[in-house]
C-alpha cells in the first residue's frame, strides 16, 4: 500500500531512534517508578502494555501487510493462560508469562491454515470473527469461569514490580522489532507485504513468512495480556477479549505511523495520554481516537512519525541567503 | 430432550431469519463487489436502523414498518457524503486504507451510540413483534414472517435493479473493470457513491427489522457485521440469489445451534461455520487484487 515516498518518509522517521536511544530509555524506566509515584506509574504501565501491543501489531500490519482486528484473541488467551497456570501450578511467574506467550503463538499456528490463506481484506474480517468466537466461547464455557471469569488466587505484585515486568516485556518486543526492521527478515516481510506473488516467484515462501510474523506478534500480544491479567487480579471474558484491545493496537500504529519504528511509540503516547486526559469520558476518548484515525488515514498516511520527520526536515533545510 | 416440534419450528424460524440476514448481507456484498471495500461500519448502519425504528415508534408513534422506506432513504442520504469525503479521496491507496477508515467510522459511531443511547438493551415493542403465528403444530413469531417477506421482496428488487436497469449495467461494468467502464463513459465514482448509499439503505432497513425481532445494544454492530459477512462469504460475491441461499443457510444453522447447544452458542455456531467456509473455500474473487 505505501508508495516509495512513504517508505522514504518512514526511513527518515526511523533515523531518530536507535539502539542507543532505546538503551537510555530503558535505563530511565528502571528509576521511573520511584520518581513517578502511584498515579504516574499507573499511566506508565498502561503506556508500556499499549506500546508492546502496538509494536506487535506493527509487525503484522506495518511490516507484513496483515491488518488484524484480532488483537483481543491473543490478549485474552494470554490473560486466561496466566491466571490458569498461576492458580493450578507452582511455576515461577517468569516461566508462566513465557508459557502464556507460547499459548498466543500456538493460537496463531492453530488458526493460520484458515486465516493466512486469506488475502488482505478477508484476513482482517477473519481475525475479527476469531476474536468474536473466542469471546462468545469464553462467556459460555463454565470451565473457564463463564461470563463472570476467573480470579487470581494470589495477590498481584506491587505496582513498581508490574512496571518492571512490563518494561522487560517491552525490551523483548523492541529487540524483536529491531531485528525485524534491520535484518534480512525485514526484506522477507516487506517482500510478502508488497507483492506476495512476486515474492513467491523469487523463492520466498509467503505462508512461512506470514506465519512467523503472526506467531511472533501473537506471542507478544499474549504476553501483554498475561501481564495485564496479573495486574487486574481478576479477569472476565468481556474485558479480556474486548474489541477495545484491537481498536487500541490498530489506532496507535496508524496514528503513529504504519510500518515505522517510531510510529508505535508516538501512537501509544498519544492514545494513552489522551485517554488519561479524558479518563472520565471513555466513549468521548474512543470517538476522538476514531476521528483522529480517519483524519490521519486521509491526510497523513505515514502517521504522526512521518509528519514530524517532514516538519523537522523542512526546519533543517538551509535557507537561501539573499546576495 | 428436544422434540421434533422444537426442531421443526427452529428450522422454520431459521429460514425466515435467513431471509432477513440476506437483505443486510446484500448491502455488504454490493459494496464489497463494486467498491472492493469491506465496510466495517456496516453493522453500525444496522444499529442506526434499529434505533431509528425504536424512536420512530416511541417518540413519533409511527409504525416502524411504515417508516422503513424513510429509514432506508435516510441512511442512504447520510452514507453518500461518507463515501464522497472519506472513501473517494483514498482511491488508488489500496484496499486497506478505505477499510481502516471505515473502522474509524465504526469506532466513532459505536461510541456515539454509547454516549447518546447508553448501554441499555432495547427492543422495538409492537403488537406484531411478540405475537405468534401458528402453522399446524408449530408456531413462529409473526415478526419473522413479516421480516422475511419484506426482506426477500427487497432482495428481489435489488436483483432486478442490478440485472435489468441501466444503473445495474453501469454497476456491473464498474465492478468488473472500473477503468474500462470509465473509458466507455460510465461515471464510476457516481456508481460507487450510489452503491455505497444502497448498501447503507439495506443495512438501515435490515437493522429496523432486526430491532423488531431481537433486542439490541449500542455495541451490537460487530455481531451484525460478522453475521452479514458470513453470509457474503458463504454465498460468494456477485450473486444476489447466492446471498439469499447463504442467508437462509446461516439462519438455519444459527437457529438449530441455538436449540441444540443453548442460546449462548447461536452466534458462535454461525461464526465457526464462517471460519470453516473461509478455510475450505477461500474466496477467489479478491485474490491477487489488493
Amino acid at each position: 500500500m505505501p508508495s516509495t515516498t512513504d517508505v522514504e518518509k518512514f526511513r527518515a522517521a526511523g533515523r531518530f531512534d536507535g539502539p542507543l536511544a532505546a538503551a537510555v530509555a530503558f535505563g530511565a524506566l528502571l528509576i521511573a517508578p520511584s520518581f513517578l509515584g502511584d498515579y504516574g506509574s499507573q499511566i506508565l504501565f498502561r503506556f508500556l502494555i499499549g506500546l508492546v501491543l502496538a509494536q506487535a501489531w506493527n509487525l503484522l500490519g506495518g511490516y507484513t501487510g496483515l491488518v488484524s482486528l484480532g488483537t483481543s484473541s491473543a490478549v485474552g488467551v494470554g490473560g486466561y493462560a496466566l491466571v490458569g497456570l498461576l492458580n493450578h501450578t507452582g511455576l515461577p511467574l517468569a516461566l508462566v508469562i513465557v508459557l502464556a506467550a507460547l499459548g498466543g503463538a500456538a493460537l496463531a499456528a492453530l488458526v493460520a491454515p484458515a486465516l493466512l490463506r486469506l488475502r488482505g481484506l478477508y484476513f482482517t474480517v477473519g481475525t475479527l470473527a476469531l476474536a468474536e468466537v473466542l469471546r462468545l466461547l469464553m462467556i459460555n464455557l463454565e470451565r473457564f469461569g463463564g461470563a463472570s471469569g476467573l480470579i487470581l488466587e494470589r495477590d498481584p505484585p506491587e505496582l513498581a514490580r508490574l512496571v518492571y515486568i512490563a518494561a522487560a516485556l517491552l525490551l523483548a518486543s523492541t529487540v524483536i522489532e529491531f531485528a525485524c526492521a534491520r535484518s534480512a527478515a525485514s526484506l522477507l516481510l516487506r517482500a510478502v507485504r508488497d507483492d506476495e506473488d512476486v515474492a513467491a516467484q523469487v523463492g520466498v515462501r509467503p505462508f512461512r513468512v506470514k506465519l512467523a510474523a503472526f506467531a511472533i506478534a501473537s506471542a507478544l500480544m499474549a504476553a501483554a495480556g498475561a501481564v495485564q491479567a496479573l495486574k487486574l487480579g481478576a479477569i472476565e471474558p468481556y474485558g479480556m477479549f474486548s474489541l477495545r484491545w484491537s481498536v487500541d493496537a490498530l489506532s496507535m500504529v496508524v496514528i503513529g505511523g504504519l510500518g515505522s519504528r517510531l510510529g508505535p511509540l508516538i501512537g501509544a503516547a498519544v492514545v494513552v495520554l489522551s485517554g488519561e486526559l479524558l479518563a472520565d469520558y471513555p466513549e468521548v476518548h474512543l470517538a476522538l481516537t476514531g476521528v483522529l484515525l480517519i483524519v490521519v488515514m486521509r491526510f497523513a498516511p505515514g502517521g504522526l512519525a512521518a509528519l514530524a520527520a517532514l516538519l523537522i526536515a523542512r526546519a533543517r533545510r538551509p535557507r537561501r541567503v539573499p546576495p | 430432550m428436544i422434540g421434533p416440534e422444537a426442531i421443526a419450528s427452529s428450522l422454520i424460524v431459521g429460514v425466515l431469519l435467513g431471509g432477513m440476514f440476506s437483505l443486510t448481507a446484500v448491502g455488504l456484498s454490493l459494496v464489497l463487489g463494486v467498491l472492493r471495500l469491506v465496510n466495517l461500519a456496516h453493522g453500525e448502519f444496522l444499529v442506526v436502523g434499529a434505533y431509528a425504528g425504536f424512536y420512530l415508534l416511541s417518540v413519533a408513534g409511527i409504525d416502524p414498518l411504515l417508516g422503513l422506506p424513510v429509514i432506508a432513504a435516510g441512511l442512504a442520504l447520510a452514507a453518500a457524503p461518507l463515501y464522497r469525503y472519506l472513501i473517494a479521496p483514498l482511491a488508488g491507496r489500496g484496499a486497506e486504507a478505505p477499510m481502516m477508515t471505515m473502522f474509524g467510522v465504526l469506532i466513532v459511531l459505536q461510541n456515539l451510540f454509547l454516549l447518546v443511547f447508553h448501554a441499555d438493551t432495547r427492543s422495538i415493542e409492537t403488537s406484531y413483534s411478540t405475537a405468534a403465528l401458528s402453522l399446524g403444530t408449530v408456531s413462529v413469531g409473526r415478526i419473522y414472517v413479516i421480516g422475511f417477506v419484506i426482506s426477500v421482496t427487497a432482495v428481489a428488487l435489488i436483483h432486478l435493479l442490478v440485472t435489468r436497469t441501466e444503473f445495474g449495467r453501469d454497476l456491473r461494468a464498474s465492478s468488473e473493470d472500473p477503468t474500462a467502464a470509465a473509458i466507455v463513459g460510465v461515471n464510476v465514482r457516481r456508481v460507487h457513491m450510489l452503491t455505497f448509499a444502497l448498501g447503507a439503505a439495506c443495512a438501515g432497513a435490515g437493522g429496523t427489522l432486526s430491532g423488531l425481532a431481537f433486542s439490541f445494544t449500542p455495541s451490537s454492530g460487530a455481531s451484525y457485521l460478522l453475521n452479514s459477512f458470513a453470509v457474503v462469504v458463504l454465498g460468494g460475491l456477485g450473486s444476489v440469489l447466492g446471498t439469499l441461499v447463504a442467508g437462509i443457510t446461516i439462519g438455519v444453522v444459527q437457529s438449530l445451534g441455538g436449540v441444540l447447544l443453548g442460546d449462548g452458542y447461536r452466534d458462535a455456531v454461525a461464526l465457526v461455520l464462517f471460519l470453516v467456509v473461509l478455510t475450505v473455500r477461500p474466496p477467489g474473487l479478491l485474490a491477487g487484487r489488493r
